[in-house]
């Protein structure tokens, strides 16, 4: 689990750049590299929950995909509105939503923020303006812009973000959802997470263009393409269509390019991915890559710096695996809370 | 100076040869003369149950596409798209009892206008759900292309219908799969009463086929010979296997979304403006500048569209309703 910096074998090996103008500072290099890191780590220990039979209900990780979560939830300012999708577990992290109710929630457990009654990541938290995912994806993009219409008609500057995957853009919700923000130049940011696969389904049988970007003009929007394993690029890319949606330039589409390393979900072995494919992807694994940036532009003095972080992450996660699994089932009355509006 | 006549470049690939355009104008004049009797007569005496809604200014677009198609080819109209009807040989006769809720009509008396379609002629009936029919063509191509078949759908569509989820899958599908099929847009300005520029934050709904890998074009749909050329193009590429085309026509909507709608939303002077771009007269002021078509032509091939729609009123008002008993035919499959 422990995890060290590891000197460079290959010249060719995948390597970051920071934007020409990211305005970091060093806490905030540290923080992208504590949030990408507890998302995996996070993730490693759902995954030995769930097959310790734990977990109730399914399990979707997001590895390979965490700099992509991080990045564009950092962007965010306060009383921004984010929709997670099933891989942005790291941009619950970055709202701040703690550990354990997250295990909780997988748990099933009275602790989770649905109180037992949902799984995974079908919650939300609106006090942080997290708005709760559901299986339909994509049906999150009209709802989106119809958080940015009301910014816009009470003259927020606040942005709404959600994120699909490239295959609910393929859905109904998506166009109309998009349409509608573009007609009405809404403060829409839609972060379209192309992983490689939708399920089982290859982007080549998912839409017949090579970047899923171009659509952006039929809509009469902005978008662009950002590499989606730069977690700086993420960030970047996300706080620059920030600056046009609340100066009124309209809905931005970025397409993260990234990949899907796992199967769907922790039930599917992804067999239909051929192994060079996900190799190269291994390659290119954004926690590692910005480990080494962290290193090569010694913005950590040493590796212990890192190990410190990761020693850290990993004492919280023990000590939130068992408060989550200490903590009891939802009583049977309270079955019927939340379901009707009290 | 005297100079020679310039060079003229052919406007088109496709020119018609001079019976097509004849049979063309015969086509628009005839949808005029049903669309104009049913809309502003048989309504107004209350011999049409239901709503009307009409392609007025629009004839060139149905007219001019549909006569592309071969025999076993499938259509989806639009509900402004009466020359696709009357093209696949649907009479006049069965239209007007259609109109008047008769069981001689398309739906044997149990829908209303538009709301018809008859598989007999692969005329795929019309529902209010715009853009539905646009995944339908996608799957009538998806067989023709898994069974070999040499056979093309076209589907039509307004501006309006192009915001619609099911627009969006089914263009996005048929383009995965190099469907053989066309989508026809008639972007005539409005959606009921939404303009274009409440409808989407482009131009031209053309502008959206490049996000579907699919050629997509502009055309002025007022103009029978573009529309024409543009149409022939697309559905032979559909049809030589090199999948889906988009073909945007430009053209305006002169009524009201239906007959009870005046459209005081329409700026003054937009119906003026458009009334000069007729396509009907435009074509026989073209037609008689080439020498294929006189004035006294023009006027008896008005008195035989007169004739035809006088005739079809005439018959349909001489049929039945539909008994009581026949309620429940067709609500299910009987086999």
């Amino acid at each position: 689990m422990e995890s060290t910096v590891k000197p460079s074998t290959s010249d060719e090996r995948y390597t970051l750049t920071a934007p020409a103008d990211l305005e970091l500072d060093r806490t905030g290099y540290l923080e992208l590299y504590y949030f990408m890191a507890l998302n995996r780590r996070l993730e490693e220990r759902l995954s030995n929950l769930y097959r310790q039979n734990k977990v109730v209900g399914g399990l979707y990780s997001s590895l390979g995909q965490e700099g992509c979560s991080v990045g564009t939830a950092y962007a965010l300012e306060r009383g921004d509105f984010l929709a997670p999708m099933i891989r942005n577990l790291g941009s619950f992290l970055v709202r701040g939503v703690d550990p354990v109710h997250i295990i909780g929630q997988y748990c099933a457990r009275a602790i989770g923020p649905t109180g037992g009654k949902d799984l995974n990541v079908h919650f939300g938290w609106i006090d942080r303006g997290l708005v709760s995912p559901i299986s339909m994806l994509a049906s999150l993009v009209p709802v989106f812009a119809g958080i940015a219409l009301e910014m816009k008609m009470k003259g927020k500057k606040n942005v709404a973000l959600t994120y699909v995957g490239d295959g609910a853009t393929s859905t109904t919700d998506f166009h109309e959802g998009m349409n509608f923000a573009a007609v009405h130049k809404l403060p829409l940011i839609i972060i379209v997470e192309n992983n490689g696969y939708a399920y089982s389904t290859p982007t080549a049988m998912q839409f017949n263009v090579k970047d899923f970007v171009v659509r952006a003009q039929g809509y009469g929007c902005y978008g662009e393409i950002v590499d989606g394993n730069n977690v700086m690029a993420a960030l970047d890319v996300t706080r620059r269509a920030r600056e046009r949606c609340i100066n009124g330039g309209g809905p931005v589409i970025i397409e993260a390019k990234t990949f899907r390393r796992k199967g769907h979900a922790e039930h599917d072995d992804a067999g239909y991915v051929p192994a060079a494919l996900r190799a190269e992807w291994e390659a290119k694994d954004p926690l590692d890559a910005y480990r080494r940036f962290l290193d090569m532009h010694r913005i950590v003095e040493s590796a212990a710096e890192i190990e410190e972080i990761d020693a850290r992450i990993n004492q919280m996660l023990d000590a939130a695996v068992d408060e989550a699994l200490a903590s009891p089932f939802p009583d049977p009355s309270t079955l019927m809370e939340n379901v009707y509006g009290d | 100076m005297a100079t020679e006549p310039a060079m003229q470049r052919p406007r088109f690939t496709h020119v018609p040869g001079d019976k097509t355009k004849l049979d063309m104008l015969h086509y628009m004049k005839l949808v005029r003369e049903i669309e104009d009797r049913i809309e502003r007569k048989l309504y107004r005496q209350g011999r049409i149950v239901g709503g009307v809604y009409v392609g007025l200014g629009q004839e060139a677009i149905s007219v001019g596409t549909a006569v592309h198609m071969e025999k076993d080819d499938v259509v989806a109209p639009s509900h402004r798209d009466m020359g696709v009807f009357l093209m696949r040989g649907i009479t006049p006769r069965r239209i007007i009892a259609q109109y008047m809720g008769r069981r001689a009509g398309l739906t044997r008396g149990r829908d209303g206008n538009m709301h018809m379609g008859d598989m007999d002629y692969n005329v795929i009936a019309f529902v209010s759900h715009l853009g539905d029919n646009v995944p339908v063509a996608a799957g009538c191509a998806l067989v023709f292309k898994q069974k070999n078949q040499k056979r093309v759908a076209l589907c039509y569509n307004g501006e309006g219908a192009t915001s619609r989820g099911d627009w969006h899958e089914g263009i996005n599908f048929a383009s995965i799969h190099k469907l053989p099929v066309v989508y026809f847009v008639n972007n005539n300005a409005y959606a009921y009463s939404t303009p274009v520029s409440l409808q989407m934050a482009i131009e031209d709904v053309a502008m959206r086929a490049p996000g579907y890998g699919i050629p997509g074009e502009v055309v002025d749909g007022n103009d029978i010979l573009a529309v024409y050329d543009a149409a022939k193009r697309a559905v032979d590429r559909a049809r030589s296997g090199e999948g889906p085309s988009l073909v945007e026509f430009k053209t305006f909507r002169m009524t009201g979304h239906s007959a009870h709608d005046d459209a005081g939303y329409v700026p003054p002077g937009m119906f003026e403006e458009w009334k000069q771009k007729d396509p009907i007269p435009r074509f026989e002021r073209q037609l008689i500048e080439e020498g294929v078509l006189t004035g006294k032509r023009r006027d008896e091939m008005q008195t035989e569209c007169a004739k035809i729609v006088d005739d079809a009123v005439d018959w349909a008002e001489q049929q039945p309703y539909p008994a009581p008993e026949e309620l429940t035919r067709d609500v299910y499959y009987e086999g």
